[in-house]
């Protein structure tokens, strides 16, 4: 407790120097915005990590001219929780929880990557029926990820304040009901096993999931209503933040990010894996790579979960959830090698590279996750933009920090 | 411009005899793992060098960097570089060893701009150095950390506790 | 209307005297007593989310949990606002400081909740190397709420225990240099 506390003294820490050389930098190449000799036109303010529209502890050095971001230094690791190292101190089956808390918003997806992983390693292949529930609540986890991201997007600009979050959230919980009674947990489910599920759905949940399908379509226009030919929102949106296609080949966005630029980017497609071959639904993708456009899609995917958890529940089949016996997926142990499964999170490619030494335990474990990926476009979004579409770009990219920070 | 998924129609077989002739002496131990990756050693003084051929190459063309992993092999360490080609619809997974005693291996932030903060993290993380990296900081611990803890003979150090 | 009808039950047990004052007429009380009750029934929660827990938090405020039933919904995004933190997440070595900067920025009166197993005591990260094995060892804490995540009722129930302590809570002046002892 002893030198803690920072004092307007305090020295500024490597990324607020590093936003102050830059400004001596281009000053000495003559491109600041130095008019008529104003030393001290440009500023450093700092966002976060406590920030109200930062959706979390990302924190942002953000170098002004006047309202104009002149750069941007994004600061991350607010959030490390050292959980590639873990990974080297429990079993394979005991790591499982701690992917929930990665990408905390899908948790059912994160889960999914990391199993299919260890299942690629081992050669264990999961049941038919298992496969199907995977997709179901995978596409379910999807749908509540991306209510969370529009409604926090959207309250995060003026003109709504929170009415649109209010709506989201309320019919997030729906899809929070249908999880927990399939596996115990609103958020972290800890429910996908290697080789299968924990448990098979309850009696009257297959009607209940339809009955609220059926509903979701509804309730997904009705937000689009609430937003879609409202004049500020479409101001604040049209036009901003534009990733261009060659911004997302190199530096690897992923997910609605690149499809909203018209890339048909999608792993369910690409790398077909599970059942996804059989079903049928459409890669959504939007042509302009803007803040509205990434909005779109992530509507347009909603929907087209909703498809695929339809068709899933028409098809589901008989059988058991678990191959082997039910103890089968405790005591796990891949021989040595390494492998990487990625997979479509509803944020983009999440993925895990373990490498295994023949033990119980992951030798390595890395994680590939998509805001990683994508926050490094981020400098490059924001300059030139208003201080104030920081907050729509970034909402727009739908950033989670647990996944990032690890 | 439409940039498509898998518009050339090659078998993994096909991409490994490919590279096998443009790369002789450069890639080792070149074999697929099914279905879609082909998994390849070399040594880090070519790494620059192979990182540009294999972007600029006119078949397989491995545009997009997906994440460069740190790993820790006991003798050595190693930096590998997980890389995507559009055109193919398949990864190559290029392993670069790298000495405990001098961890140090060419960035390839100017071949794959994406290699920024994976370089960064893997310097955090495992105390790989990329020599002519832009800007290589820590990137998710505090400036101030002692050491780095992924490799496998880090202690917790005290200093990086100060409030227990 | 006096005063004691807007006091709910289970205060009055701890402030028996307001049980005669029954009838329209003046109401003498102490201004600890006054002061309490309204602190307790308006507090202001800082917009301070962390990691997983936050997500909870969200859907606290939200339309099925709805925290305003208890007087807390109006979340404010800045420490000089606020007089309740809710530490909804893993502290790590990095936001320590920062953590700490923020509660010292909060006015006093103010008061800590450690929402979840990771604000706690470290939670399933407790033997990382980066992890701040509870956010006590930080801030001092004034209700701890068990759970990962804990479900919104949780965060409700430690809402309401929180209410109850500040009720509980004795603001009288204080000799100027002396800082005043929280109880509890």
């Amino acid at each position: 407790m002893s030198d803690f506390f920072l004092t307007a003294e305090a020295e500024p820490d490597e990324a607020v120097k590093l936003a102050l050389r830059r400004i001596d930098e281009a000053q000495a190449a003559g491109q600041g915005s130095d008019v008529e000799g104003l030393r001290l036109n440009e500023v450093v303010v700092n966002m976060g990590p406590q920030h109200p529209s930062t959706h979390g502890v990302l924190r942002l050095v953000v170098t002004l001219d006047g309202e104009l971001i002149k750069d941007v230094i994004p600061v991350v690791g607010y959030l490390h929780r050292c959980k590639e190292k873990l990974a080297e101190k429990r079993t394979y089956f005991q790591y499982i929880p701690i992917l929930d808390r990665t990408e905390y918003v899908a948790g059912m997806n994160c889960e999914w990557a990391y199993v299919m992983t260890v299942e690629k390693l081992t050669g264990i292949r999961p049941t038919r029926r298992a496969e199907f529930i995977r997709v179901i609540v995978g596409e379910l986890s999807r749908i509540a990820s991306h209510l969370v991201a529009v409604g926090t997007f959207t309250a995060d600009l003026a003109p709504l304040g929170t009415a649109m979050a209010f709506y989201t959230f309320r019919d997030r919980e729906l899809i929070l009901d249908l999880l927990e009674e399939v596996s115990g947990g609103r958020m972290m489910y800890n429910y996908l096993r290697f080789g299968g599920v924990r448990y098979d759905l309850p009696s009257g949940w297959v009607e209940q999931c339809r009955d609220v399908m059926k509903r979701m379509p509804k309730l997904i226009d009705e937000y689009a209503s609430l937003v879609d030919d409202n004049a500020i929102f479409l101001q604040r949106t049209v036009g901003k933040g534009v990733i261009s296609q060659q911004d997302v080949v190199d530096y690897g966005i992923t997910g609605p990010n690149a499809r909203a630029s018209g890339v048909e980017l999608d792993l369910r497609r690409t790398r077909p894996y599970s059942v996804y071959p059989e079903l049928d639904f459409e890669v959504c993708t939007a042509q302009h790579g803007d803040v509205f456009d990434r909005y779109r899609v992530r509507m347009d995917e909603m929907r087209q979960s909703v498809r695929i958890i339809e068709q899933c529940l028409d098809m589901l089949p008989r059988g058991p959830v678990q191959s082997g016996s039910l103890r089968a997926p405790y005591v796990v142990t891949p021989p040595p090698g390494s492998c990487y499964v990625g997979q479509e999170n509803p944020r983009g490619e999440y993925g895990t590279y373990i490498v295994s030494d023949g033990s119980r335990y992951p030798y390595r474990l890395k994680y590939r996750d998509p805001c990683f990926c994508n926050l490094q476009l981020f400098p490059k979004l924001l300059r030139g933009n208003k201080i104030a579409d920081a907050v729509s770009i970034s909402g727009s990219m739908d950033l989670v920090l647990g996944g990032i920070d690890r | 411009m439409g940039l498509e998924v898998g518009t050339l129609k090659v078998t993994m077989d096909e991409i490994a005899a490919d590279l096998a002739r443009d790369f002789a002496g450069d890639l080792e131990d070149v074999r697929i793992q099914e279905p879609d990756t082909i998994v390849a050693r070399l040594a880090r003084e070519k790494l620059k060098d192979v990182a540009r051929r294999l972007k600029a190459h006119e078949d397989l063309a491995y545009e997009t960097l997906n994440f460069v992993a740190a790993v820790d092999l006991g003798a050595q360490l190693e930096s590998v570089y997980h890389v995507y080609s559009w055109r193919t619809n398949t990864w190559i997974e290029l392993h670069v060893p790298v000495p405990r005693a001098k961890a140090e291996v060419d960035t390839v932030t100017d071949v794959w701009p994406a290699a920024d903060w994976h370089e960064r993290e893997a310097w955090d993380m495992m105390g790989i150095r990329y020599l002519g990296h832009p800007d290589l900081r820590r990137i998710l611990l505090k400036d101030d950390f002692v050491g780095h803890p992924l490799r496998k003979d880090y202690v917790d150090l005290a200093e990086n506790h100060p409030h227990v | 209307m006096g005063l004691s009808d807007m006091v709910p039950d289970r205060f009055k047990v701890a402030y028996p005297k307001l049980q005669s004052f029954r009838q329209p007429n003046i109401v003498t009380t102490t201004a600890d007593f006054v002061f309490s009750w309204a602190r307790s029934n308006s507090v202001f929660p800082f917009t301070y989310g962390l990691a997983c827990c936050a997500i909870e938090m969200m859907s606290a405020g939200f339309a099925r949990w709805d925290v305003a039933r208890f007087g807390m919904e109006v979340f404010r995004p800045t420490p000089r606002q606020c007089d309740l933190m809710i530490v909804s997440g893993t502290v790590n070595e990095k936001m320590a400081p920062v953590l700490k900067r923020l509660y010292d920025q909060m006015a006093e009166p103010k008061w800590v909740i450690s929402m979840g197993a990771c604000a706690t005591s470290g939670g399933p990260f407790y033997d990382g190397y980066n992890v701040v094995n509870g956010v006590d060892k930080v801030v001092p804490v004034d209700v701890y709420i068990p759970g990962c995540p804990p479900r919104p009722e949780a965060l409700f129930q430690g809402l309401l225990e929180l209410q109850g302590k500040i009720a509980a809570y004795s603001f009288t002046p204080v000799l100027p240099g002396a800082r005043p002892v929280k109880e509890g």
